[in-house]
């Protein structure tokens, strides 16, 4: 974030150099066509509203998953001390349940979010 | 009594960080170097690398800590570190490595045009990192507490000393390899002790965890007192006293009474094997049932469990992605889609790691009654492998937890300092490396003053509390900025100073004891359950009220978040390139109205160092092979930085 010694060398902009498999995409420049109309502001909306799609739907059920095991222990008392092979289920959920389903949610995310993406980018080739 | 094993770990790892900081210090000189890093640094490096930056005091020892005074319930902490990277990951992370800001001050700036808006965020940056800062002290003082067996004091003013003297003199600022190699060496040493407690104790007593805490010492216990405490035994116990004792100097057997004592602080008592743990007045100790409960006993109060609950979720759910010294590291990511795969394996990391702090918080419970006899929940991770393994195996174990610890606050407190010191001097004092400097020495004095101040407090609390601040101030400005073009600089401001100022206030009221029970101390305490849904309505209602702030460009900003790289090229440059240029550009071509330049074609050329010529084609392909010198301003490299 910043430095701390020496003179401050002029700033130099870090990038990524083009990949290889970029020139099988769309040509540069493709993107353009949606800061140019009411067109191009209709196609950025669905992208957005697509790319919302998918983040609700991973994280709709995360809320689901994380706000429900309190709940429960609230409505129904009994549940944190049944057990699981002889572990309490509040140590299998806490201790460690918990986190899978949130991992998987993760990488279910990141490829449904670059599917739609994929999709987009031949949307915008084949116009 | 010194440790030395445990002294010399942590001396080594101390040693081996700076040294190791410092030579990356040499190695990644010029931006060449950070080119490397910024394009090949892979996902599972680079996820290691801020997995290793994240795991704080507080995933090291607090967790464990607060789950031995306060209950089970203390593991939704470690649940909402690790699921805001769900929400980091669903929501942010691909969109703002596509923008191109460093720092969210660079962000808020870049996307709504407002310069004292980046100002205000950066005052927003200090408060953050000096709250998360302070239980990085807080537990170094813990640690070298039990190593040296001498005051508190004496870490927090070790590690502070070390780390601002450190980045003030230039080192210390660890490189990706580095930060990665300690996220290893953190689950190790969590993970180690931890399986071979289970071993050693064979059948691990988890069925029993539901019943009263044990009374009795299992073996010979030392319970130190760091400060003065009235205990009472129930029948008469012979222990081995080292300090005051009822107003006298002891140093040998000393018969304690059925009754009430007084401890001195910094004394010690080694009750026998089989005698009962001796309560201490008033009691903080959750009894029974109540620590098996699946909820948030804040404080060790039972009231209002729910709601504490979910105050814990929203504030660490919705806080990870406000925590300035994390979200710069996103940028060695070369593209949208690389940080979105880094942050899944951040998710991946982190739950692994948090697996382990329920482990020695159950084993802490039944093993180590004496560590929250005597107010030490925190020091549960360093002190229960030698008090369960013994003899030189036990040494070395606590040695390697001990030092895995001083590496989690060498590093995170690194990195804060650094963010700290370079949003006060690029922001507030003015450039340049002497203000840098003295902004870093300024604040590292500050904060371990107040990590002198903090000794009482759970470290989990005080992160918990940094978290609630992150979650009320940044996490909307961050979520809106990118979903919601309607969002002005208007807006922002409310929002910050609403949600920001509220949270603020109610940690520091709750820090002077402001309430004590009830719904009051949990609105305090919890501040993130009402101070969040306040940043957002104060950030959705000024919006809306300010139409005509929404920046001209609105359209333009959206499309740089939110289309893949590679469809972005665009005058042969990838639109980040031109946002961070714009915004490290002098302050000459800014009008005089305090607004950049537009990122229109003109503004864009006219910043281009090396003239306008050529096709796209042309110049994309230049783009590709070469770095873009901007005319000048301030470096702000991701490699860089990242203590």
């Amino acid at each position: 974030m910043s430095e701390g010694g020496g003179d401050r060398p002029a700033r130099q902009v870090v990038r990524a150099p083009e990949r290889p498999s970029a020139a099988r995409g769309p040509a540069p420049g493709t993107g353009d066509v949606l800061r140019q109309d009411e067109y191009g502001r209709v196609l950025l909306g669905s992208l957005m509203r697509a790319q919302l799609g998918v983040t609700a739907s991973i994280l709709g059920p995360a809320v689901v998953l994380l706000a429900l095991y309190p709940l429960l222990a609230v409505l129904v008392p009994g549940l944190a001390r049944d057990e699981v092979l002889g572990v309490p289920l509040t140590l299998v959920v806490l201790g460690g349940g918990i986190y899978p389903p949130l991992v998987l949610l993760g990488f279910w995310y990141v490829r449904r979010a670059e599917h739609v993406e994929q999709r987009f980018s031949e949307l915008l080739q084949d116009r | 009594m010194a440790e030395p094993y445990t002294i010399g770990a942590v001396v080594a790892v101390t040693v081996v960080t700076a040294v190791v900081g410092l030579r990356g210090m040499r190695v990644a000189r010029t931006p060449a170097d950070f080119m490397v890093a910024a394009r090949q640094v892979p996902p599972l490096l680079n996820a290691s690398a801020i997995s290793g930056e994240y795991l704080s005091a507080a995933s090291f020892l607090g967790i464990a800590g607060l789950a031995l005074l306060e209950g089970l319930g203390a593991l939704w902490y470690a649940v909402g570190y690790a699921a805001g990277y769900l929400v980091l990951l669903a929501a942010v992370a691909a969109p703002l490595r596509r923008f191109g800001a460093y720092t969210i001050p660079d962000f808020a700036e870049g996307r709504l045009g407002s310069p004292r808006l980046r100002r205000w965020a950066t005052v927003m940056v200090l408060v953050i990192c000096g709250f998360y800062l302070l239980p990085q002290l807080n537990g170094a003082g813990i640690t070298l507490q039990l190593a040296v067996g001498g005051p508190y004091w004496i870490g927090v003013v070790v590690l502070g000393v070390v780390v601002s003297v450190g980045i003030a003199s230039g080192g210390m600022k660890g490189i990706t390899v580095v930060q990665a190699f300690l996220y290893w060496l953190k689950l190790t040493v969590i993970a180690v002790p931890a399986l071979v407690l289970l071993l050693v104790l064979r059948h691990p007593p988890v069925a029993g965890i539901e019943g009263p805490a044990p009374l009795h010492f299992l073996r010979a216990t030392l319970v130190r007192f760091p400060d003065a405490e009235t205990i009472s035994v129930r029948h008469a116990v012979t222990v081995l006293a080292r300090g005051v004792v009822g107003g006298l100097r002891r140093s040998g057997p000393l018969l304690l009474h059925p009754g009430r004592s007084t401890v001195g602080a910094g004394s010690a008592l080694r009750f026998p094997a089989g005698s009962a743990a001796p309560a201490v007045q008033p009691g903080s100790v959750v009894g029974d049932r109540a620590w098996a409960s699946p909820l948030v006993q804040f404080g060790g109060r039972a009231d209002h469990p729910l709601a504490a609950t979910y105050g814990v979720l929203v504030a660490t759910v919705f806080g990870a992605m406000g925590l300035p010294h994390i979200l710069v590291r996103f940028y060695t990511n070369s593209d949208g889609r690389s940080a979105r795969r880094t942050t899944a394996l951040v998710l991946l990391l982190v739950s692994v790691f948090y697996a382990f702090p329920a482990v020695y918080a159950v084993l802490g419970r039944m093993e180590a009654p004496g560590l929250y006899v005597s107010g030490q929940a925190d020091s549960v991770v360093l002190a229960l492998p030698k008090m369960v393994a013994g003899g030189l195996g036990g040494d070395v174990l606590g040695a390697l937890v001990a030092a895995g610890a001083f590496a989690a606050f060498l590093s995170t407190s690194s990195g804060l300092l650094i963010a700290m010191a370079g949003a006060l001097s690029h922001d507030i004092l003015g450039r340049g490396v002497r203000a840098f400097r003295l902004s870093a020495l300024g604040i590292g004095a500050a904060v371990t003053a107040g990590g002198l101040a903090v000794a009482a407090v759970p470290i989990n609390v005080l992160v918990g509390w940094a978290f609630a601040i992150a979650a009320s101030s940044f996490c909307p400005l961050l979520l809106l900025g990118i979903w919601w073009p309607r969002l002005t600089r208007v807006g922002a401001k409310w929002g910050l100073a609403l949600g920001g100022g509220a949270s603020s206030a109610a940690v520091v009221a709750d820090l002077a004891g402001a309430a004590q029970r009830g719904w009051p101390a949990l609105l305090l305490g919890e501040p993130a359950i009402w101070t969040v849904p306040l940043a957002f309505g104060a950030m959705v209602v000024g919006s809306l009220a300010t139409p005509q702030a929404v920046p001209a460009n609105v359209t333009d900003l959206l499309v740089t978040l939110h289309l893949p790289e590679r469809l972005q090229l665009r005058h042969g440059q990838p639109p980040g390139a031109q946002r961070l240029e714009t915004l490290s550009a002098p302050p000459g071509p800014r009008t005089p109205a305090g607004t950049r330049p537009r990122r229109t074609r003109s503004a864009w050329e006219a910043l281009r160092p090396d003239g306008t010529g050529g096709s796209p084609r042309r110049r994309a392909r230049r783009a590709g092979s070469a770095p873009v010198s901007p005319p000048g301003g301030r470096s702000r490299l991701p490699g860089r930085r990242s203590g």
